[in-house]
């Protein structure tokens, strides 16, 4: 036999040395043999559950076989009597559970269990089971789970309580049958059975808005005996209230007085449970807020560092809403920057800094700089975004916040932290035109010794930029020329590119560019190369690259307007020959997915109508093929053309899609007609438009199409005029009218032919055709820099849904604008959702829009759509879309 | 939910872990979260006194306990105040079966009890029972005596 575990008090002796050392699982498996002993000895049995934890606490796995053997082993522990061996029967069977074939073996015993006197043995059992029986099961156990239920001892109460939340994932058809039970132990005067029965039932009914109505409404009467019970109700009561209408008619809010009530309870946790609820109510007042400030303000000196964190935390919270609300807390938050436990600080440095006032920027700096040295990157970078934050509030005071960052920049850092810097200087620069300078003079030092690739040739490229713009240029040349001696390839490419924007730039620095660019001909690395001799080039002037100096710029400057797939599209399209790429050809929309749009998927192309090469070369067409009509030449540029849209059933006798071209005061309808009877041949087919229901669209012109043959597509347009800029929407009703004429299949002789209509669907011009998808790379970066100054933030109720999913792609469909970073994909079962989007309205105005979804149980969805554009109007007319959608 | 419940000791290595809805891939991640935590802030910390931090929408509430480190990690309603419950009762249960603030010697003497009072204490992420005293006779399967 193997030596006992452990042998008695003698930690003393030899504190270092594990009971555990050397264990191996094995031999922990061959000891657990002793398991089937017809003499149990319960204390050593003990021993090997005790290391047979320790190994599965430790990672070990054991295979399918060993567990197996383990289990029935394990079972026959049923077997002995002692109470102690019992219990970590119980906790041994859990942690190996066992597959639903293997469950049989035990059910029984536990059956016995369940029904003995020992109070504890019942509770174990029940937790037991729970966790390892199937529905089938649990359905013969069920009497007994909801006798448990309402049981007189706590425990067992607690364990059929708790091993109900837990089975209402699996089954929660049989546990929903359990109402009346859990009721009843709401009421308990045990603490945590009512906490457990109040968890319960809110989770069998979190659907039923009434039911949960009526549970708040009979709780918030009585008194709840625990605290996490008292901070359950008040998460619920929060619920009812979010959800039930705003005001009544007294103007009073229901349950507040409740959730005021609960501010003086004596258990620390539900006052700070409820002065967190009242900050969270949607449209909070002032006067609403105050008592739960208070609060809040005298635990930020509690001596309990989760107090202190709770306050602050919610505090934060509230400033980003209310910062006036909060101020009276800013004495007290600034003595938390010395707080020992780290997040508390960091949470007291933001919050301050959201709240703070100009006069107090400096001292907190003071402040701030003393606490970043012993801070964690991931809170250094909170720091740093409230800090860029507060520059943009306070533009005056960049000087003292630029250097904090330029400091900070110098000091030792991971990536993700100095990139949060650098974005912040760049941001600062762009928006606060003083800074602009000194911010460059700090990133050009900061270049000088960065280990970042990433980092060295993004601040390159905005040094090239802005740097020739500054009031002396020649001092940045110096940092980069050392970037091409000094760097990696990747760094000193981007080094040229930066060098030629100031010769381009400033004439008088042009000699002196030339020379440092002859120098990088002789780089070891050919991009290096490359871009020293086509930038010499562009610089010299010999008119092989641009023709002016107006041009050099375009190209250095000039960003590029199209997206990268379309352009690699159409540059593998272009077909090597004399004539030259025109990068004004590529089409500047997204390519979108291929969706079922199309009611006829099998059918045969027809023609431009439906382009079988993708919306690259499809856009390209249309354009060549509306300039060739005189009728349509002085309608300007084509902003967008759509995909084409059945206005026939699939394999009736005419085939025919629309195609919407909009231009900025005009659209036309395209026609794309196919005949597919072989007797008939059509003549001046064309298409009668009426535009009742589309008011302010006036017809201007259209175009015929003077013969249809058999199975040979054509096209009719008909063009409409409409206030220049304006997203004009309305309902176009269509008929074709033609003359068919009988066609003699041997003699191919047509008839004089009678005069005929054919009714087609109606076809609809929505917002979204004035939109362009055009999706950006860094959707944060962009958001940033078209900035808020045309931002409009509203929020929608869109009623019951059938899911998010639908929810969010019906906004994007509606708004017809790209999604962003895959954020059109939404989780199952999410909650809540962030949509992401991006196009380019009508006028060529950049719109991004930033939408965040949340569903709640009886699928109501809300969402906030926050819209950013470079035109105020523009950013309300996208609100207005979805607000008339 | 309470997410998890880690015991380590100083160098980190962890000595019980218990995980509740958390997928088995991220547990690692969580695992050298946890310990990288404790490891930036533990040191030079007074028995039981409480640390709290935030991740995303995720709560920690850790601390140390002899030569124990304690990570209680939750969400939704176990928020840090009542994390700061679940901790406070683990604590004080294993301070119990040590009879002080153990040295890890000492809690890996007394492993299989302190299994047991974490299996009284959280299961399936949830906190069960909140009393030491009751806890100290159950997991000896006695029935607890009810005020």
């Amino acid at each position: 036999m193997a030596e006992p575990l452990v042998k008695k008090d003698d930690d003393r002796d030899d504190e270092g040395y594990s009971p555990f050392l050397g264990i191996e699982k094995g031999a922990v498996l061959q000891e657990a043999r002793v398991f089937n002993d017809p003499q149990l000895d319960a204390r050593r049995c003990s021993q090997v559950i005790t290391k047979l934890l320790y190994l599965l606490n430790q990672g070990e796995t054991f295979t399918k076989v060993e567990a197996t053997e383990v289990f029935f082993a394990t079972t026959k522990l049923f077997q002995s009597k002692d109470t102690g061996l019992r219990r970590m029967v119980y906790l041994m069977i859990k942690e190996l559970s066992p597959s639903s074939d293997e469950v049989i073996m035990v059910t029984s015993s536990l059956m016995k269990d369940i029904n003995s006197k020992n109070d504890m043995y019942r509770a174990n059992a029940i937790r037991v089971l729970c966790r390892i029986i199937d529905g089938t099961l649990l359905a013969q156990t069920e009497r007994y789970l909801t006798q448990a239920i309402v049981d007189k001892n706590p425990g067992v109460a607690s364990a059929a309580l708790v091993s109900g939340i837990h089975l209402l994932q699996t089954n929660p058809g049989i546990v929903k049958r359990w109402t009346k039970e859990v009721q009843e132990a709401v009421q308990s005067r045990a603490a945590l059975v009512q906490f457990h029965a109040l968890a319960l039932n809110h989770q069998m009914q979190q659907n039923n808005r009434l039911a949960v109505n009526k549970l708040v409404t009979s709780l918030t009467k009585g008194s709840l005996r625990s605290p996490l019970a008292q901070c359950l109700l008040i998460r619920y009561t929060s619920q009812v209230i979010r959800e039930s209408s705003m005001n009544t008619q007294t103007g009073e809010r229901p349950f507040f007085d409740f959730l005021e009530a609960c501010l003086r309870h004596k258990a620390e946790m539900v006052i700070l449970e409820a002065a967190r609820a009242i900050t969270e109510l949607s449209g909070v007042t002032s006067q609403e807020l105050t008592p739960a400030i208070m609060v809040l303000q005298l635990f930020l000196s509690s001596s309990k560092p989760v107090l202190r964190f709770a306050a602050v935390r919610t505090i934060n919270k509230v400033a980003m809403t209310h910062p006036l609300a909060v101020t009276n807390c800013n004495i007290d938050m600034e003595s938390l920057i010395s707080d020992q436990n780290r997040s508390i600080a960091t949470l007291a440095i933001t919050t301050l800094l959201k709240t703070g006032n100009e006069s107090s920027v400096d001292r907190l700096m003071k402040q701030i700089t003393n606490f970043m040295s012993d801070i964690a990157d991931e809170f250094k970078i909170v720091v740093v975004e409230a800090i860029r934050s507060l520059c943009l509030k306070f533009p005056l005071k960049y000087r003292s916040l630029m250097n904090f960052l330029s400091n900070i920049l110098r000091e030792e850092g991971g990536f993700q932290y100095k990139k949060a810097i650098v974005d912040s200087i760049v941001i600062l620069i762009r928006d606060i035109p003083e800074a602009k300078e000194s911010g460059l003079f700090h990133l050009c030092e900061f270049i000088e010794d960065c280990e970042f690739t990433y980092l060295s040739t993004q601040i390159l490229h905005f040094l090239g930029n802005e740097g020739p713009k500054t009031s002396d240029p020649g001092k940045y040349i110096r940092y980069i020329y050392n970037r091409v001696i000094l760097e990696n390839a990747t760094v000193r490419a981007s080094a040229v590119s930066t060098l030629v924007k100031f010769g381009a730039w400033i004439d008088s620095l042009k000699p002196r560019i030339f020379v440092l660019l002859r120098r990088c001909l002789y780089d070891s690395d050919d991009e290096v190369r490359d871009r020293a001799t086509l930038y010499l080039n562009m610089l010299g002037g010999d008119g092989l690259v641009g023709e002016t100096n107006q041009d050099v710029r375009e190209v250095l400057f000039g960003s590029l307007d199209v997206p990268l797939v379309n352009l690699e599209t159409s540059l593998r399209n272009h077909e090597a020959s004399e004539e030259f790429f025109d990068i004004s050809t590529v089409p500047k929309e997204v390519k979108s997915q291929p969706h079922a749009e199309k009611k006829a998927p099998g059918k045969k192309p027809t023609g431009l109508g439906a382009p079988a090469t993708g919306p690259a070369s499809a856009v390209d067409a249309y354009q060549k093929l509306l300039l060739s009509i005189p009728k349509f030449a002085g309608f300007g540029k084509l902003f967008k053309s759509s995909e084409p849209v059945e206005l026939t059933e699939p394999e009736t006798e005419y085939a025919v899609n629309v195609v919407k071209h909009i231009y900025d005061g005009h659209v036309v309808f395209q026609y794309n007609c196919t005949n597919t009877i072989p007797e008939q041949l059509l003549e001046n087919v064309t298409v009668f438009v009426d535009a009742s229901e589309a008011e302010e669209f006036s017809e201007v012109a259209s175009q015929p199409r003077r013969t249809l043959p058999y199975d040979l597509p054509g096209q009719s347009f008909v063009a409409f005029e409409k206030p220049e800029g304006v997203p004009a929407v309305g309902k176009f009703s269509n008929l074709l009218k033609f003359i068919v004429k009988e066609v003699d299949l041997a003699t191919w002789e047509a008839d004089e032919g009678v005069e005929d209509e054919y009714q087609l669907e109606d076809l609809e011009v929505v917002a979204a055709d004035y939109m362009l998808k055009v999706g950006v790379s860094n959707f944060k970066n962009a958001w940033d820099n078209i900035g808020a100054d045309c931002e409009r933030v509203d929020e929608y109720g869109l009623g019951v849904r059938e899911s998010l999913a639908e929810a969010v792609s019906a906004v994007i469909n509606i708004l017809g604008m790209q999604a962003c970073e895959g954020t059109d994909v939404v989780p199952s079962n999410a909650r809540s959702h962030t949509c992401l989007l991006s196009g380019v309205f009508i006028g060529n105005v950049k719109v991004l829009a930033r939408i965040s979804f949340g569903i709640d149980g009886p699928k109501q969805v809300a969402m906030k759509l926050a819209v950013r554009s470079e035109d105020q109007s523009i950013s309300d007319t996208i609100h207005e879309i979805v607000a008339n959608g | 939910m309470i997410l998890a419940v880690l015991f380590a000791n100083n160098d980190g290595n962890i000595l019980i872990e218990r995980f509740h809805g958390v997928p088995a891939e991220e547990r690692l991640h969580w695992r050298s979260f946890l310990v990288k935590l404790g490891a930036d802030n533990l040191k030079g910390a007074k028995n039981e006194e409480l640390f709290v931090a935030s991740h995303k929408s995720v709560y920690i509430v850790y601390t140390v306990l002899g030569d124990v480190c304690i990570y209680v990690v939750g969400k939704d309603e176990y928020d840090e105040l009542a994390l700061a419950e679940v901790i406070f009762v683990i604590t004080s249960t294993v301070k119990d079966v040590c009879g002080k603030p153990p040295t890890e010697r000492l809690f890996l003497d007394k492993y299989g009890k302190i299994c047991l009072c974490l299996d009284e204490i959280v299961w399936t992420g949830m906190l069960e029972n909140s009393d030491k005293d009751r806890i100290r006779k159950v997991i000896r399967l006695r029935p607890p005596t009810e005020a």
